[in-house]
């Protein structure tokens, strides 16, 4: 049962009243928090509400860009600079869902839903985040992995727009909108002299969390990007990968469909 | 659980009232100014009977906090007739047996409307995509594809007779 509702104006305003009580959580577009508490086994008493903050703008300077925590979707969708995520994006839930949902949020769902955080974690984003030790920026990566303290803040995602043609996303469905991943796979592969050199590649429906694919990175580096390294990069995915059974698919079946889909992404069969 | 004023403005009107804390914009359509073409289905964000414009974006009335929304403009389906005349969109439902138990037609009627606002002259694919969040057990979605394409027609032939007149 909610107690109160939150609508800070400053982030200070915001740790101070996720401070004042131990079951306080924060809300951005409520798409992940609401069906919980409608549930009404969240344990959530109060809700501070991210909405107020002004963290809702995108800038993109060069190939720096940095997007407000509480941006949504669908204002990602809708910039013309970000037009490599817009695959992404288009294959997350609903346009209605997309108004809501936030960039933020999408680092603190579980597989097989957070399509954008796989993506994040393929780009080596990193996240700015506010709380009583001040402002600090941390990798993406490592919030996916251990989260971030229950008295702490993601104001902003920041990353380094991947060069044309470098870029690699392709998610399984059950169907063509708004479904979750059966496999979700994001990859980014610069090249240097026509070689691989610091490829990034992360799995959904993987894991718990969105997952590297270490093994297949190691394989592709100084590969050229072709069937034969794309063909010895998936063999190893299931290195990495620990796909799991849900109401969407079997562990057995993302597992086997994995480097297929990850053939298709990345030569785009 | 102290309440609080919430100020909207629903389908044009201000409209003020009070709310117990937690309260969805949902709850608020339906049970503080008895608005109730938006429905609850699922009230986890799944279903979109609930499908609502908030500031001319679709959204799910039952994942927003009206506390959060203070001072916002919000459209219902019951915003949409001109008096008797109905909106084309509810006008090729009929016409075209888009609706059969009704539950999910004012949601899907709602994301049709956020869709032709920013896209007149919608693909069959742009319709699919803009009611994906929509759930209908009914009528297998075609009827619903073609009333919202024909209602997009109908809008288009009108507006470009309206230009004619004007010329």
């Amino acid at each position: 049962m909610l107690r109160a509702i939150d609508v800070p104006q400053s982030t200070a305003e915001a740790l101070a009243s996720l401070a004042r009580a131990r079951d306080a959580h924060l809300i951005g577009g409520g798409t992940l928090v609401m069906p919980r508490v409608q549930a009404g086994t969240s344990g959530i008493g109060a809700l501070v509400s991210l909405s107020k903050l002004k963290l809702d703008r995108i800038t993109v300077k060069g190939d720096k860009v940095t997007i407000g925590a509480a941006t949504t979707l669908a204002a990602i969708g809708a910039e013309r600079a970000l037009a490599f995520l817009h695959p992404a994006i288009e294959s997350v839930g609903s346009p209605t869902l997309r108004n809501l949902a936030t960039i933020g949020g999408n680092l603190f769902t579980e597989q097989p839903y957070g399509d954008i955080a796989v993506c994040l974690l393929a780009l080596d984003a990193a996240a700015t985040v506010v709380g009583k030790r001040g402002v600090r920026k941390i990798p993406v990566a490592e919030i996916l992995k251990q989260g971030i303290g229950r008295d702490t803040i993601v104001t902003a995602i920041s990353f380094n727009k991947p060069e044309k043609g470098t870029w690699f996303y392709r998610k399984a469905m059950r169907r063509a909108a708004n479904s979750a991943s059966i496999v979700t796979i994001a990859a980014h592969l610069p090249l240097k002299k026509g070689r691989i050199a610091g490829a990034r590649v992360a799995l959904g429906g993987c894991g718990e969390k969105p997952i590297r694919a270490s093994q297949a990175e190691v394989a592709f580096e100084g590969e050229k990007r072709d069937a034969d390294s794309v063909a010895k990069a998936g063999a190893l995915l299931a290195k990495d990968a620990k796909p799991f059974t849900d109401a969407y698919a079997s562990a057995w079946y993302r597992g086997r469909v994995l480097p297929v889909h990850f053939r298709r992404a990345i030569l785009g069969e | 659980m102290p309440s609080t004023i919430v100020n909207l403005k629903v389908n044009g009107a201000a409209r003020e009232f009070l709310t117990r804390p937690g309260t969805t914009m949902l709850d608020a359509l339906r049970d503080s100014l008895s608005l109730t073409a938006a429905k609850k289905g699922c009230a986890q964000g799944t279903c979109g009977t609930c499908t609502v414009l908030l500031d001319g974006k679709t959204v799910f009335s039952c994942l927003v906090l009206v506390e959060t929304i203070s001072g916002a403009s919000v459209e219902t389906l019951e915003g949409l007739a001109v008096g008797d005349t109905l909106h084309p969109l509810q006008q090729t439902f009929i016409d075209l047996f888009a609706t059969q138990c009704g539950f999910c037609s004012s949601g899907m009627i709602m994301a049709a409307k956020g869709l032709l606002a920013r896209n007149v002259n919608p693909s069959r694919d742009d319709v699919v995509r803009a009611i994906s969040g929509n759930v209908c057990r009914c009528t297998g979605y075609e009827s619903i594809i073609d009333a919202i394409l024909a209602a997009a027609a109908r809008m288009t032939k009108s507006a470009s007779s309206r230009k004619r007149a004007a010329e």
